[in-house]
């Protein structure tokens, strides 16, 4: 399974908790209350152990949300927001501020989390491109409702490796556990390491 | 103009290592000492007090801004500066009360030269 | 399929003027470079007007919110952004009959990176009216509530019970908050009410309750304002977006209609002889969010106040 060394791997925690914590600061001016987001951790795995990561105890009833986005350019890859079904809903509620249970989950709270996806996505995204200094185009959000193993198959065909972002998301007292996953071929997971040590080299003054 | 001892606090290696690189660039001669918690960094400024305190909000354990506010509380002539992706009015308004400025990550050589720039004059 | 290369230009020109929906283009200085008809229909601001404007001249109130970090994504990240009408209510002054409507259109948004040869990206802002789908989705929510009162009511006198005033309290706590809205509670008590079923019987204690609650929540006007049975004969209004004045005269107008029922009351501590409340009120201040608790807190401390004062009386307070 490809990984990172210590170093490389306390970079790209340290460009997602940016890209995220802006994604936090545009999320509190949406509602008027203190949002704190942050990625305790990440990791590497191939798609079998995310799906099994994200269903949790009882995968046959676990359902999913996830928001996907997908990007090219100077690197290809597909990105997806998901929540457990139950917790997307608390985080829809907690940004609306207003209670409304599954079923009546309309379009309308499904395009709120849309939003949230797209805020998300593109914020850890564009850090990621910002401090490669590399060119990328991005899609609109699509919203997703199934198993993890469905929400991983339906948004890419690749067999790919997922980078697998913990999310940490704090609104109101409130905390929620999510995941970021980005789904990579091999050609842009060794470019990922290259741009990642290139940044480090750039920063010490090396480069 | 002698030279400055700057304490980075922040639990990413490679955050302090731009940080500590990007001071050196401007001032060679200038000293930094590093902390990756909260709880580290106060008992560095007990041991040896800096003449600026670059502080991370995002940590696991105490936090930026807990560790702030002691920071102050002890040593309130020592400038603080809040580093942070996350610009909201809370930490606007603590940072006000506290008496202590903040910097929008990510860090940059022009951003820590801003920083800094009161220590020179 | 083409129109020749000479009619194409013209051709767009009129299709972009027709679509219902609103296309504002900005070049990489946020410059309108261009209005279409749609926008210029419902704002009451022609192209002329607006070609060559700043955007953010223009509409200043944007800056620094959603709006303007969309367009920093689309011209610097290349990336598009949606602004879904949930969590953006109608960010733009857009009417359906500008000059002539006070509410602006329901709004969703969608801001998305324009290339363009030999000159820096632009971006393009999409605007679809969706007020009809929000109001049919209002309309679901409507029904789905009354649906749920059901089991949100109380058994005795049909009002609104506990678990739905707890319910709606956080969310009108939330929404007051959020909008800096001014939020008022009343807590409602019967006067002597131990004594009126000592006196005259349970079960038209009992009768007293449901003609009392049925008297008061008759007056209640708006769709967000909400009575509940609080207690045994304790009952509390929720008054959103209300300030002090009105709710004190709401208080007044509910403790009137109590003794106009005129329910005999032989126990009662006043001279009336009638079955009387007595009401505390708390507001919320516009832009002064309190704890729920607080809010209660106070409502209840303001209703000790108008028993202590005695009885059949109203007393405002504001939360610590």
């Amino acid at each position: 399974m490809f990984n990172l060394s210590e170093l490389e791997n306390d970079a790209l925690v340290e460009i997602f908790n940016i890209g995220v914590g802006q994604a936090a600061s545009s999320m509190s001016d949406i509602v008027n209350e203190t949002v704190r987001m942050s990625v305790p951790s990440i990791s590497f795995m191939n798609r079998t152990d995310a799906g099994r990561l994200l269903a949790g105890p009882d995968p046959a009833q676990e359902r999913i949300c996830g928001v996907s986005q997908n990007y090219d350019g100077a690197f290809r890859t597909e990105a997806i927001l998901m929540f457990p079904e139950d917790k997307s809903l608390e985080i829809v509620r907690l940004m609306v501020g207003e209670a409304v249970p599954l079923k009546e989950l309309t379009e309308m709270e499904q395009e709120a989390m849309c939003e949230i996806g797209n805020i998300i996505l593109n914020s850890c995204v564009g850090t990621l491109a910002n401090i490669f200094q590399r060119e990328l185009r991005g899609s609109l959000p699509r919203y997703h409702l199934g198993t993890s193993d469905e929400i991983l198959t339906a948004t890419s065909s690749q067999d790919g490796t997922v980078l697998m972002l913990h999310i940490d998301f704090v609104v109101e007292r409130q905390q929620i556990h999510g995941y970021v996953a980005f789904i990579l071929g091999m050609s842009a997971l060794h470019d990922l390491k290259d741009q990642i040590n290139q940044y480090i080299a750039r920063a010490m003054g090396q480069a | 103009m002698t030279a400055k001892l700057i304490l980075i606090v922040d639990d990413s290696r490679v955050s302090r290592m731009m940080a500590r690189q990007y001071i050196a660039n401007l001032h060679e001669d200038w000293q930094i000492d590093e902390a990756a918690t909260g709880e580290e960094a106060l008992e560095r400024v007990q041991q040896k007090v800096p003449d600026l305190v670059l502080m991370d909000v995002n940590m696991p354990g105490m936090g930026g801004i807990a560790a702030a506010e002691q920071i102050r509380a002890q040593l309130p002539a020592v400038p603080i500066s809040l580093l942070t992706a996350n610009v909201q009015t809370a930490t606007r308004e603590r940072a006000s009360q506290l008496g202590i400025g903040f910097m929008e990550k990510p860090i940059t050589e022009a951003r820590i030269a801003q920083l800094i720039a009161p220590l020179e004059g | 399929m083409h129109a020749p290369p000479d009619n194409r230009l013209p051709l767009l020109e009129s299709v972009l003027s027709a679509v219902s929906l609103g296309a504002i283009v900005l070049d990489g200085e946020r410059r309108i470079v261009m209005w279409n008809g749609w926008m210029a229909r419902h704002s009451a601001r022609s192209p002329d007007e607006m070609a060559g404007q700043d955007f953010f001249a223009v509409f200043p109130e944007l800056r620094g919110h959603r709006v303007d970090a969309a367009i920093q994504q689309a011209l610097y990240n290349n990336f598009p952004s949606l602004l879904s009408q949930t969590l953006n209510k109608a960010p733009f002054p857009l009417f359906a009959r500008p000059g002539v409507d006070q509410e602006r259109l329901q709004q969703a948004v969608e801001v998305m990176p324009i290339p363009v040869p030999n000159a820096p990206r632009h971006c393009l802002i999409q605007i679809t009216d969706v007020s009809l789908a929000v109001g049919r989705e209002k309309l679901l929510r409507e029904q789905a509530m009354v649906l749920r009162s059901q089991t949100f009511s109380d058994g005795l006198t049909g009002i609104a019970n506990r678990r739905h005033f707890d319910v709606a309290m956080e969310k009108e706590h939330r929404r007051a908050k959020r909008g800096g809205l001014p939020l008022s509670l009343l807590m409602i008590d019967i006067d002597n009410f131990k004594a009126y079923n000592d006196h005259y019987g349970h079960q038209k204690g009992d009768q007293c309750l449901i003609q009392v609650s049925a008297a008061l929540a008759a007056i209640l006007k708006r769709p967000g304002d909400l009575m509940a049975r609080y207690g045994g004969e304790e009952f509390a209004i929720i008054l959103p977006e209300t300030d002090v004045d009105q709710a004190t005269l709401m208080a007044d107008a509910l403790r009137l209609r109590a003794s106009e029922l005129a329910i005999p009351h032989e126990r009662s501590s006043s001279e009336l002889r009638l079955v009387t409340v007595s009401i505390g009120i708390a507001t919320q201040l516009s832009g002064q969010p309190v704890e729920i608790a607080a809010l209660i807190g106070a409502a209840d401390r303001a209703l000790y106040q108008a028993k202590r004062s005695g009885r059949n009386r109203i007393h405002a307070r504001l939360p610590d």
